[in-house]
């Protein structure tokens, strides 16, 4: 299919008709089937889906780690690795280390990152621990403070946010919405509240297909309702 | 071409992002870190160069034993780490792939470099201690020798970015990876000169890049002694080839890669 001229002229991340099974032995599982929706500048999308209806997969085709086996998605704004409970670092480095890698491969210089990550994170002299170690909400601090410290357009967030104590929650408000507001957010969760509380825009995954509700109480009795 | 060349510039950050990070995961700061690259096939092979030299006397058809041993030790324990490591490359690294400028060609470009390095490393450094005890010839042709390791190395390359992919596709290809390395011995020239062998042998052992390789490598240091052997036409030929094959691979097996 051609790319259209207006796709490639305006800051968005577009998902064009995704299609994303998988295969274990013989069984082919179909979990995304035509999922089509934007991402816009300033947008905070919620991404509501049982367990099992494809939100991970969604949000790691959208950042690039796993490929469609269907359809494009078509990234024109920078956008961040899916921070979650996994991925996107070496256990066996430290945090220095991994903070230290991250800053070579996006090209940042590491001095002003290393500031910001210990500031942000409040680890301490953890950071020389290797990252295996951490908790869950250690892990989520590093990860969000690197990505934060890189500036991407577009962060994609896989539940995580809500392993943080009061003190990480605090300070993600600070950054995503007084800081950032300019930013777009792809926040998946299972707890509403907080899709209440940070997002202006949701999308309900179901069957394989994404609806997305410009307003989030419909999108939430909706997904209430599945 | 200035997104090419961008392209270019972010992969040779990236290569030397993960060059660093390979040396740190796997040689650790408290280790004598990198030095052990070195220190191990050199101790691999001078165990194995004292032995021969026992069971068959300190000369073999007029160059040192232990030279030779050496000269041919070091770049097989280079193709055993390589193969070895290329089995399941791209699912231990898995968590890097999150970040979208790593590919996994980066990872067993990053390997087979490190392994190159090291085996390279060791070579001289044996070298030096060895031609202070006058076991060991000074490289009568240095040219030859650096294009010897080049063909072999190349050749190696290849082959890793065949077989990365492909025990990921299939468990039996990676149980096969150690054994794939006990058949590349007799192909690859370490325990012979082509010259020692009958002229149909010879001839055969014209299709293994390797053999070409390791001959232009023991023609490099040991000068007129041996008679070389070697097909570059045939070397290339095959080594561009697999690498084809292996990018046609790599891309395939990345596109239904699932990570946890």
């Amino acid at each position: 299919m051609p790319t259209r001229a207006a796709d490639i002229d305006v800051d968005m991340i577009y998902c064009r008709n995704i299609y994303k099974n998988y295969r274990t032995g013989k069984i082919d599982k179909a979990v995304l089937r035509g999922v089509e929706f934007t991402i816009n500048p300033r947008d905070r999308i919620g991404l509501l889906g049982r367990n099992g209806a494809g939100k991970s997969t969604l949000i790691r085709l959208i950042g690039g780690v796993e490929m469609p086996t269907a359809g494009r998605v078509v990234r024109k704004m920078s956008c961040s690795w899916p921070l979650g409970f996994t991925g996107g670092f070496q256990g066996s480095l430290t945090g220095y280390d991994n903070a230290r890698f991250i800053a070579r491969i996006y090209d940042k210089p590491y001095s002003e990152m290393r500031a910001f990550v210990e500031d942000f994170t409040e680890l301490g002299s953890q950071l020389h621990m290797p990252v295996k170690l951490y908790s869950s909400g250690m892990r989520a601090r590093l990860a969000f403070a690197l990505s934060l410290a890189i500036e991407f357009e577009c962060y994609l967030i896989d539940e995580v946010i809500m392993v943080g104590d009061q003190n990480f929650q605090q300070k993600c408000r600070e950054q995503f919405f007084e800081k950032r507001e300019d930013r777009a957010l792809l926040l998946a969760s299972h707890s509403l509240s907080t899709v209440q509380k940070y997002c202006n825009k949701a999308v309900v995954l179901n069957d394989g297909i994404a609806t997305l509700y410009e307003d989030v109480g419909e999108a939430i009795s909706i997904y209430e309702a599945l | 071409m200035k997104r090419f060349s961008e392209g270019l510039r972010i992969q040779l950050k990236v290569i030397q992002a993960l060059l660093i990070r390979e040396l740190v995961t796997r040689f650790g700061r408290e280790n004598i870190g990198f030095l052990w690259v070195m220190a191990e096939p050199l101790l691999f092979a001078g165990l194995v160069g004292l032995v021969w030299t026992f069971v068959r006397g300190p000369e073999n058809n007029g160059f040192s034993v232990i030279a030779f041993v050496v000269s041919g030790y070091i770049p097989l324990t280079f193709l055993r780490h390589s193969f070895g490591r290329s089995a399941k490359i791209f699912q231990t690294n898995g968590p890097l792939l999150y970040h979208r400028q790593v590919k996994v060609l980066d990872f067993i470009f990053v390997r087979v470099t490190i392994e190159a390095i090291g085996a390279m490393m060791a070579y001289t450094f044996a070298a030096i201690v060895l031609v202070f005890f006058d076991v060991f010839p000074v490289p009568s042709n240095v040219g030859a020798l650096v294009a010897g390791w080049a063909v072999y190395v190349a050749f190696v390359l290849s082959v890793c970015v065949v077989l990365a992919p492909l025990s990921e596709m299939s468990e039996v290809v990676e149980k096969l990876v150690p054994i794939s390395v006990y058949i590349s011995i007799p192909l690859s020239g370490v325990f012979n000169l082509a010259a020692w062998l009958p002229p149909n042998a010879r001839e055969a052992l014209m299709w293994s890049p390797l053999v070409s390789g390791m001959e232009l490598m023991r023609y490099g240091l040991f000068g007129d002694l041996v008679t070389p052997y070697y097909d570059l036409t045939k070397a290339f030929g095959l080594t561009i080839v697999l690498m084809l094959i292996g990018l046609i691979l790599c891309r395939r097996v990345r596109r239904t890669l699932t990570l946890t």
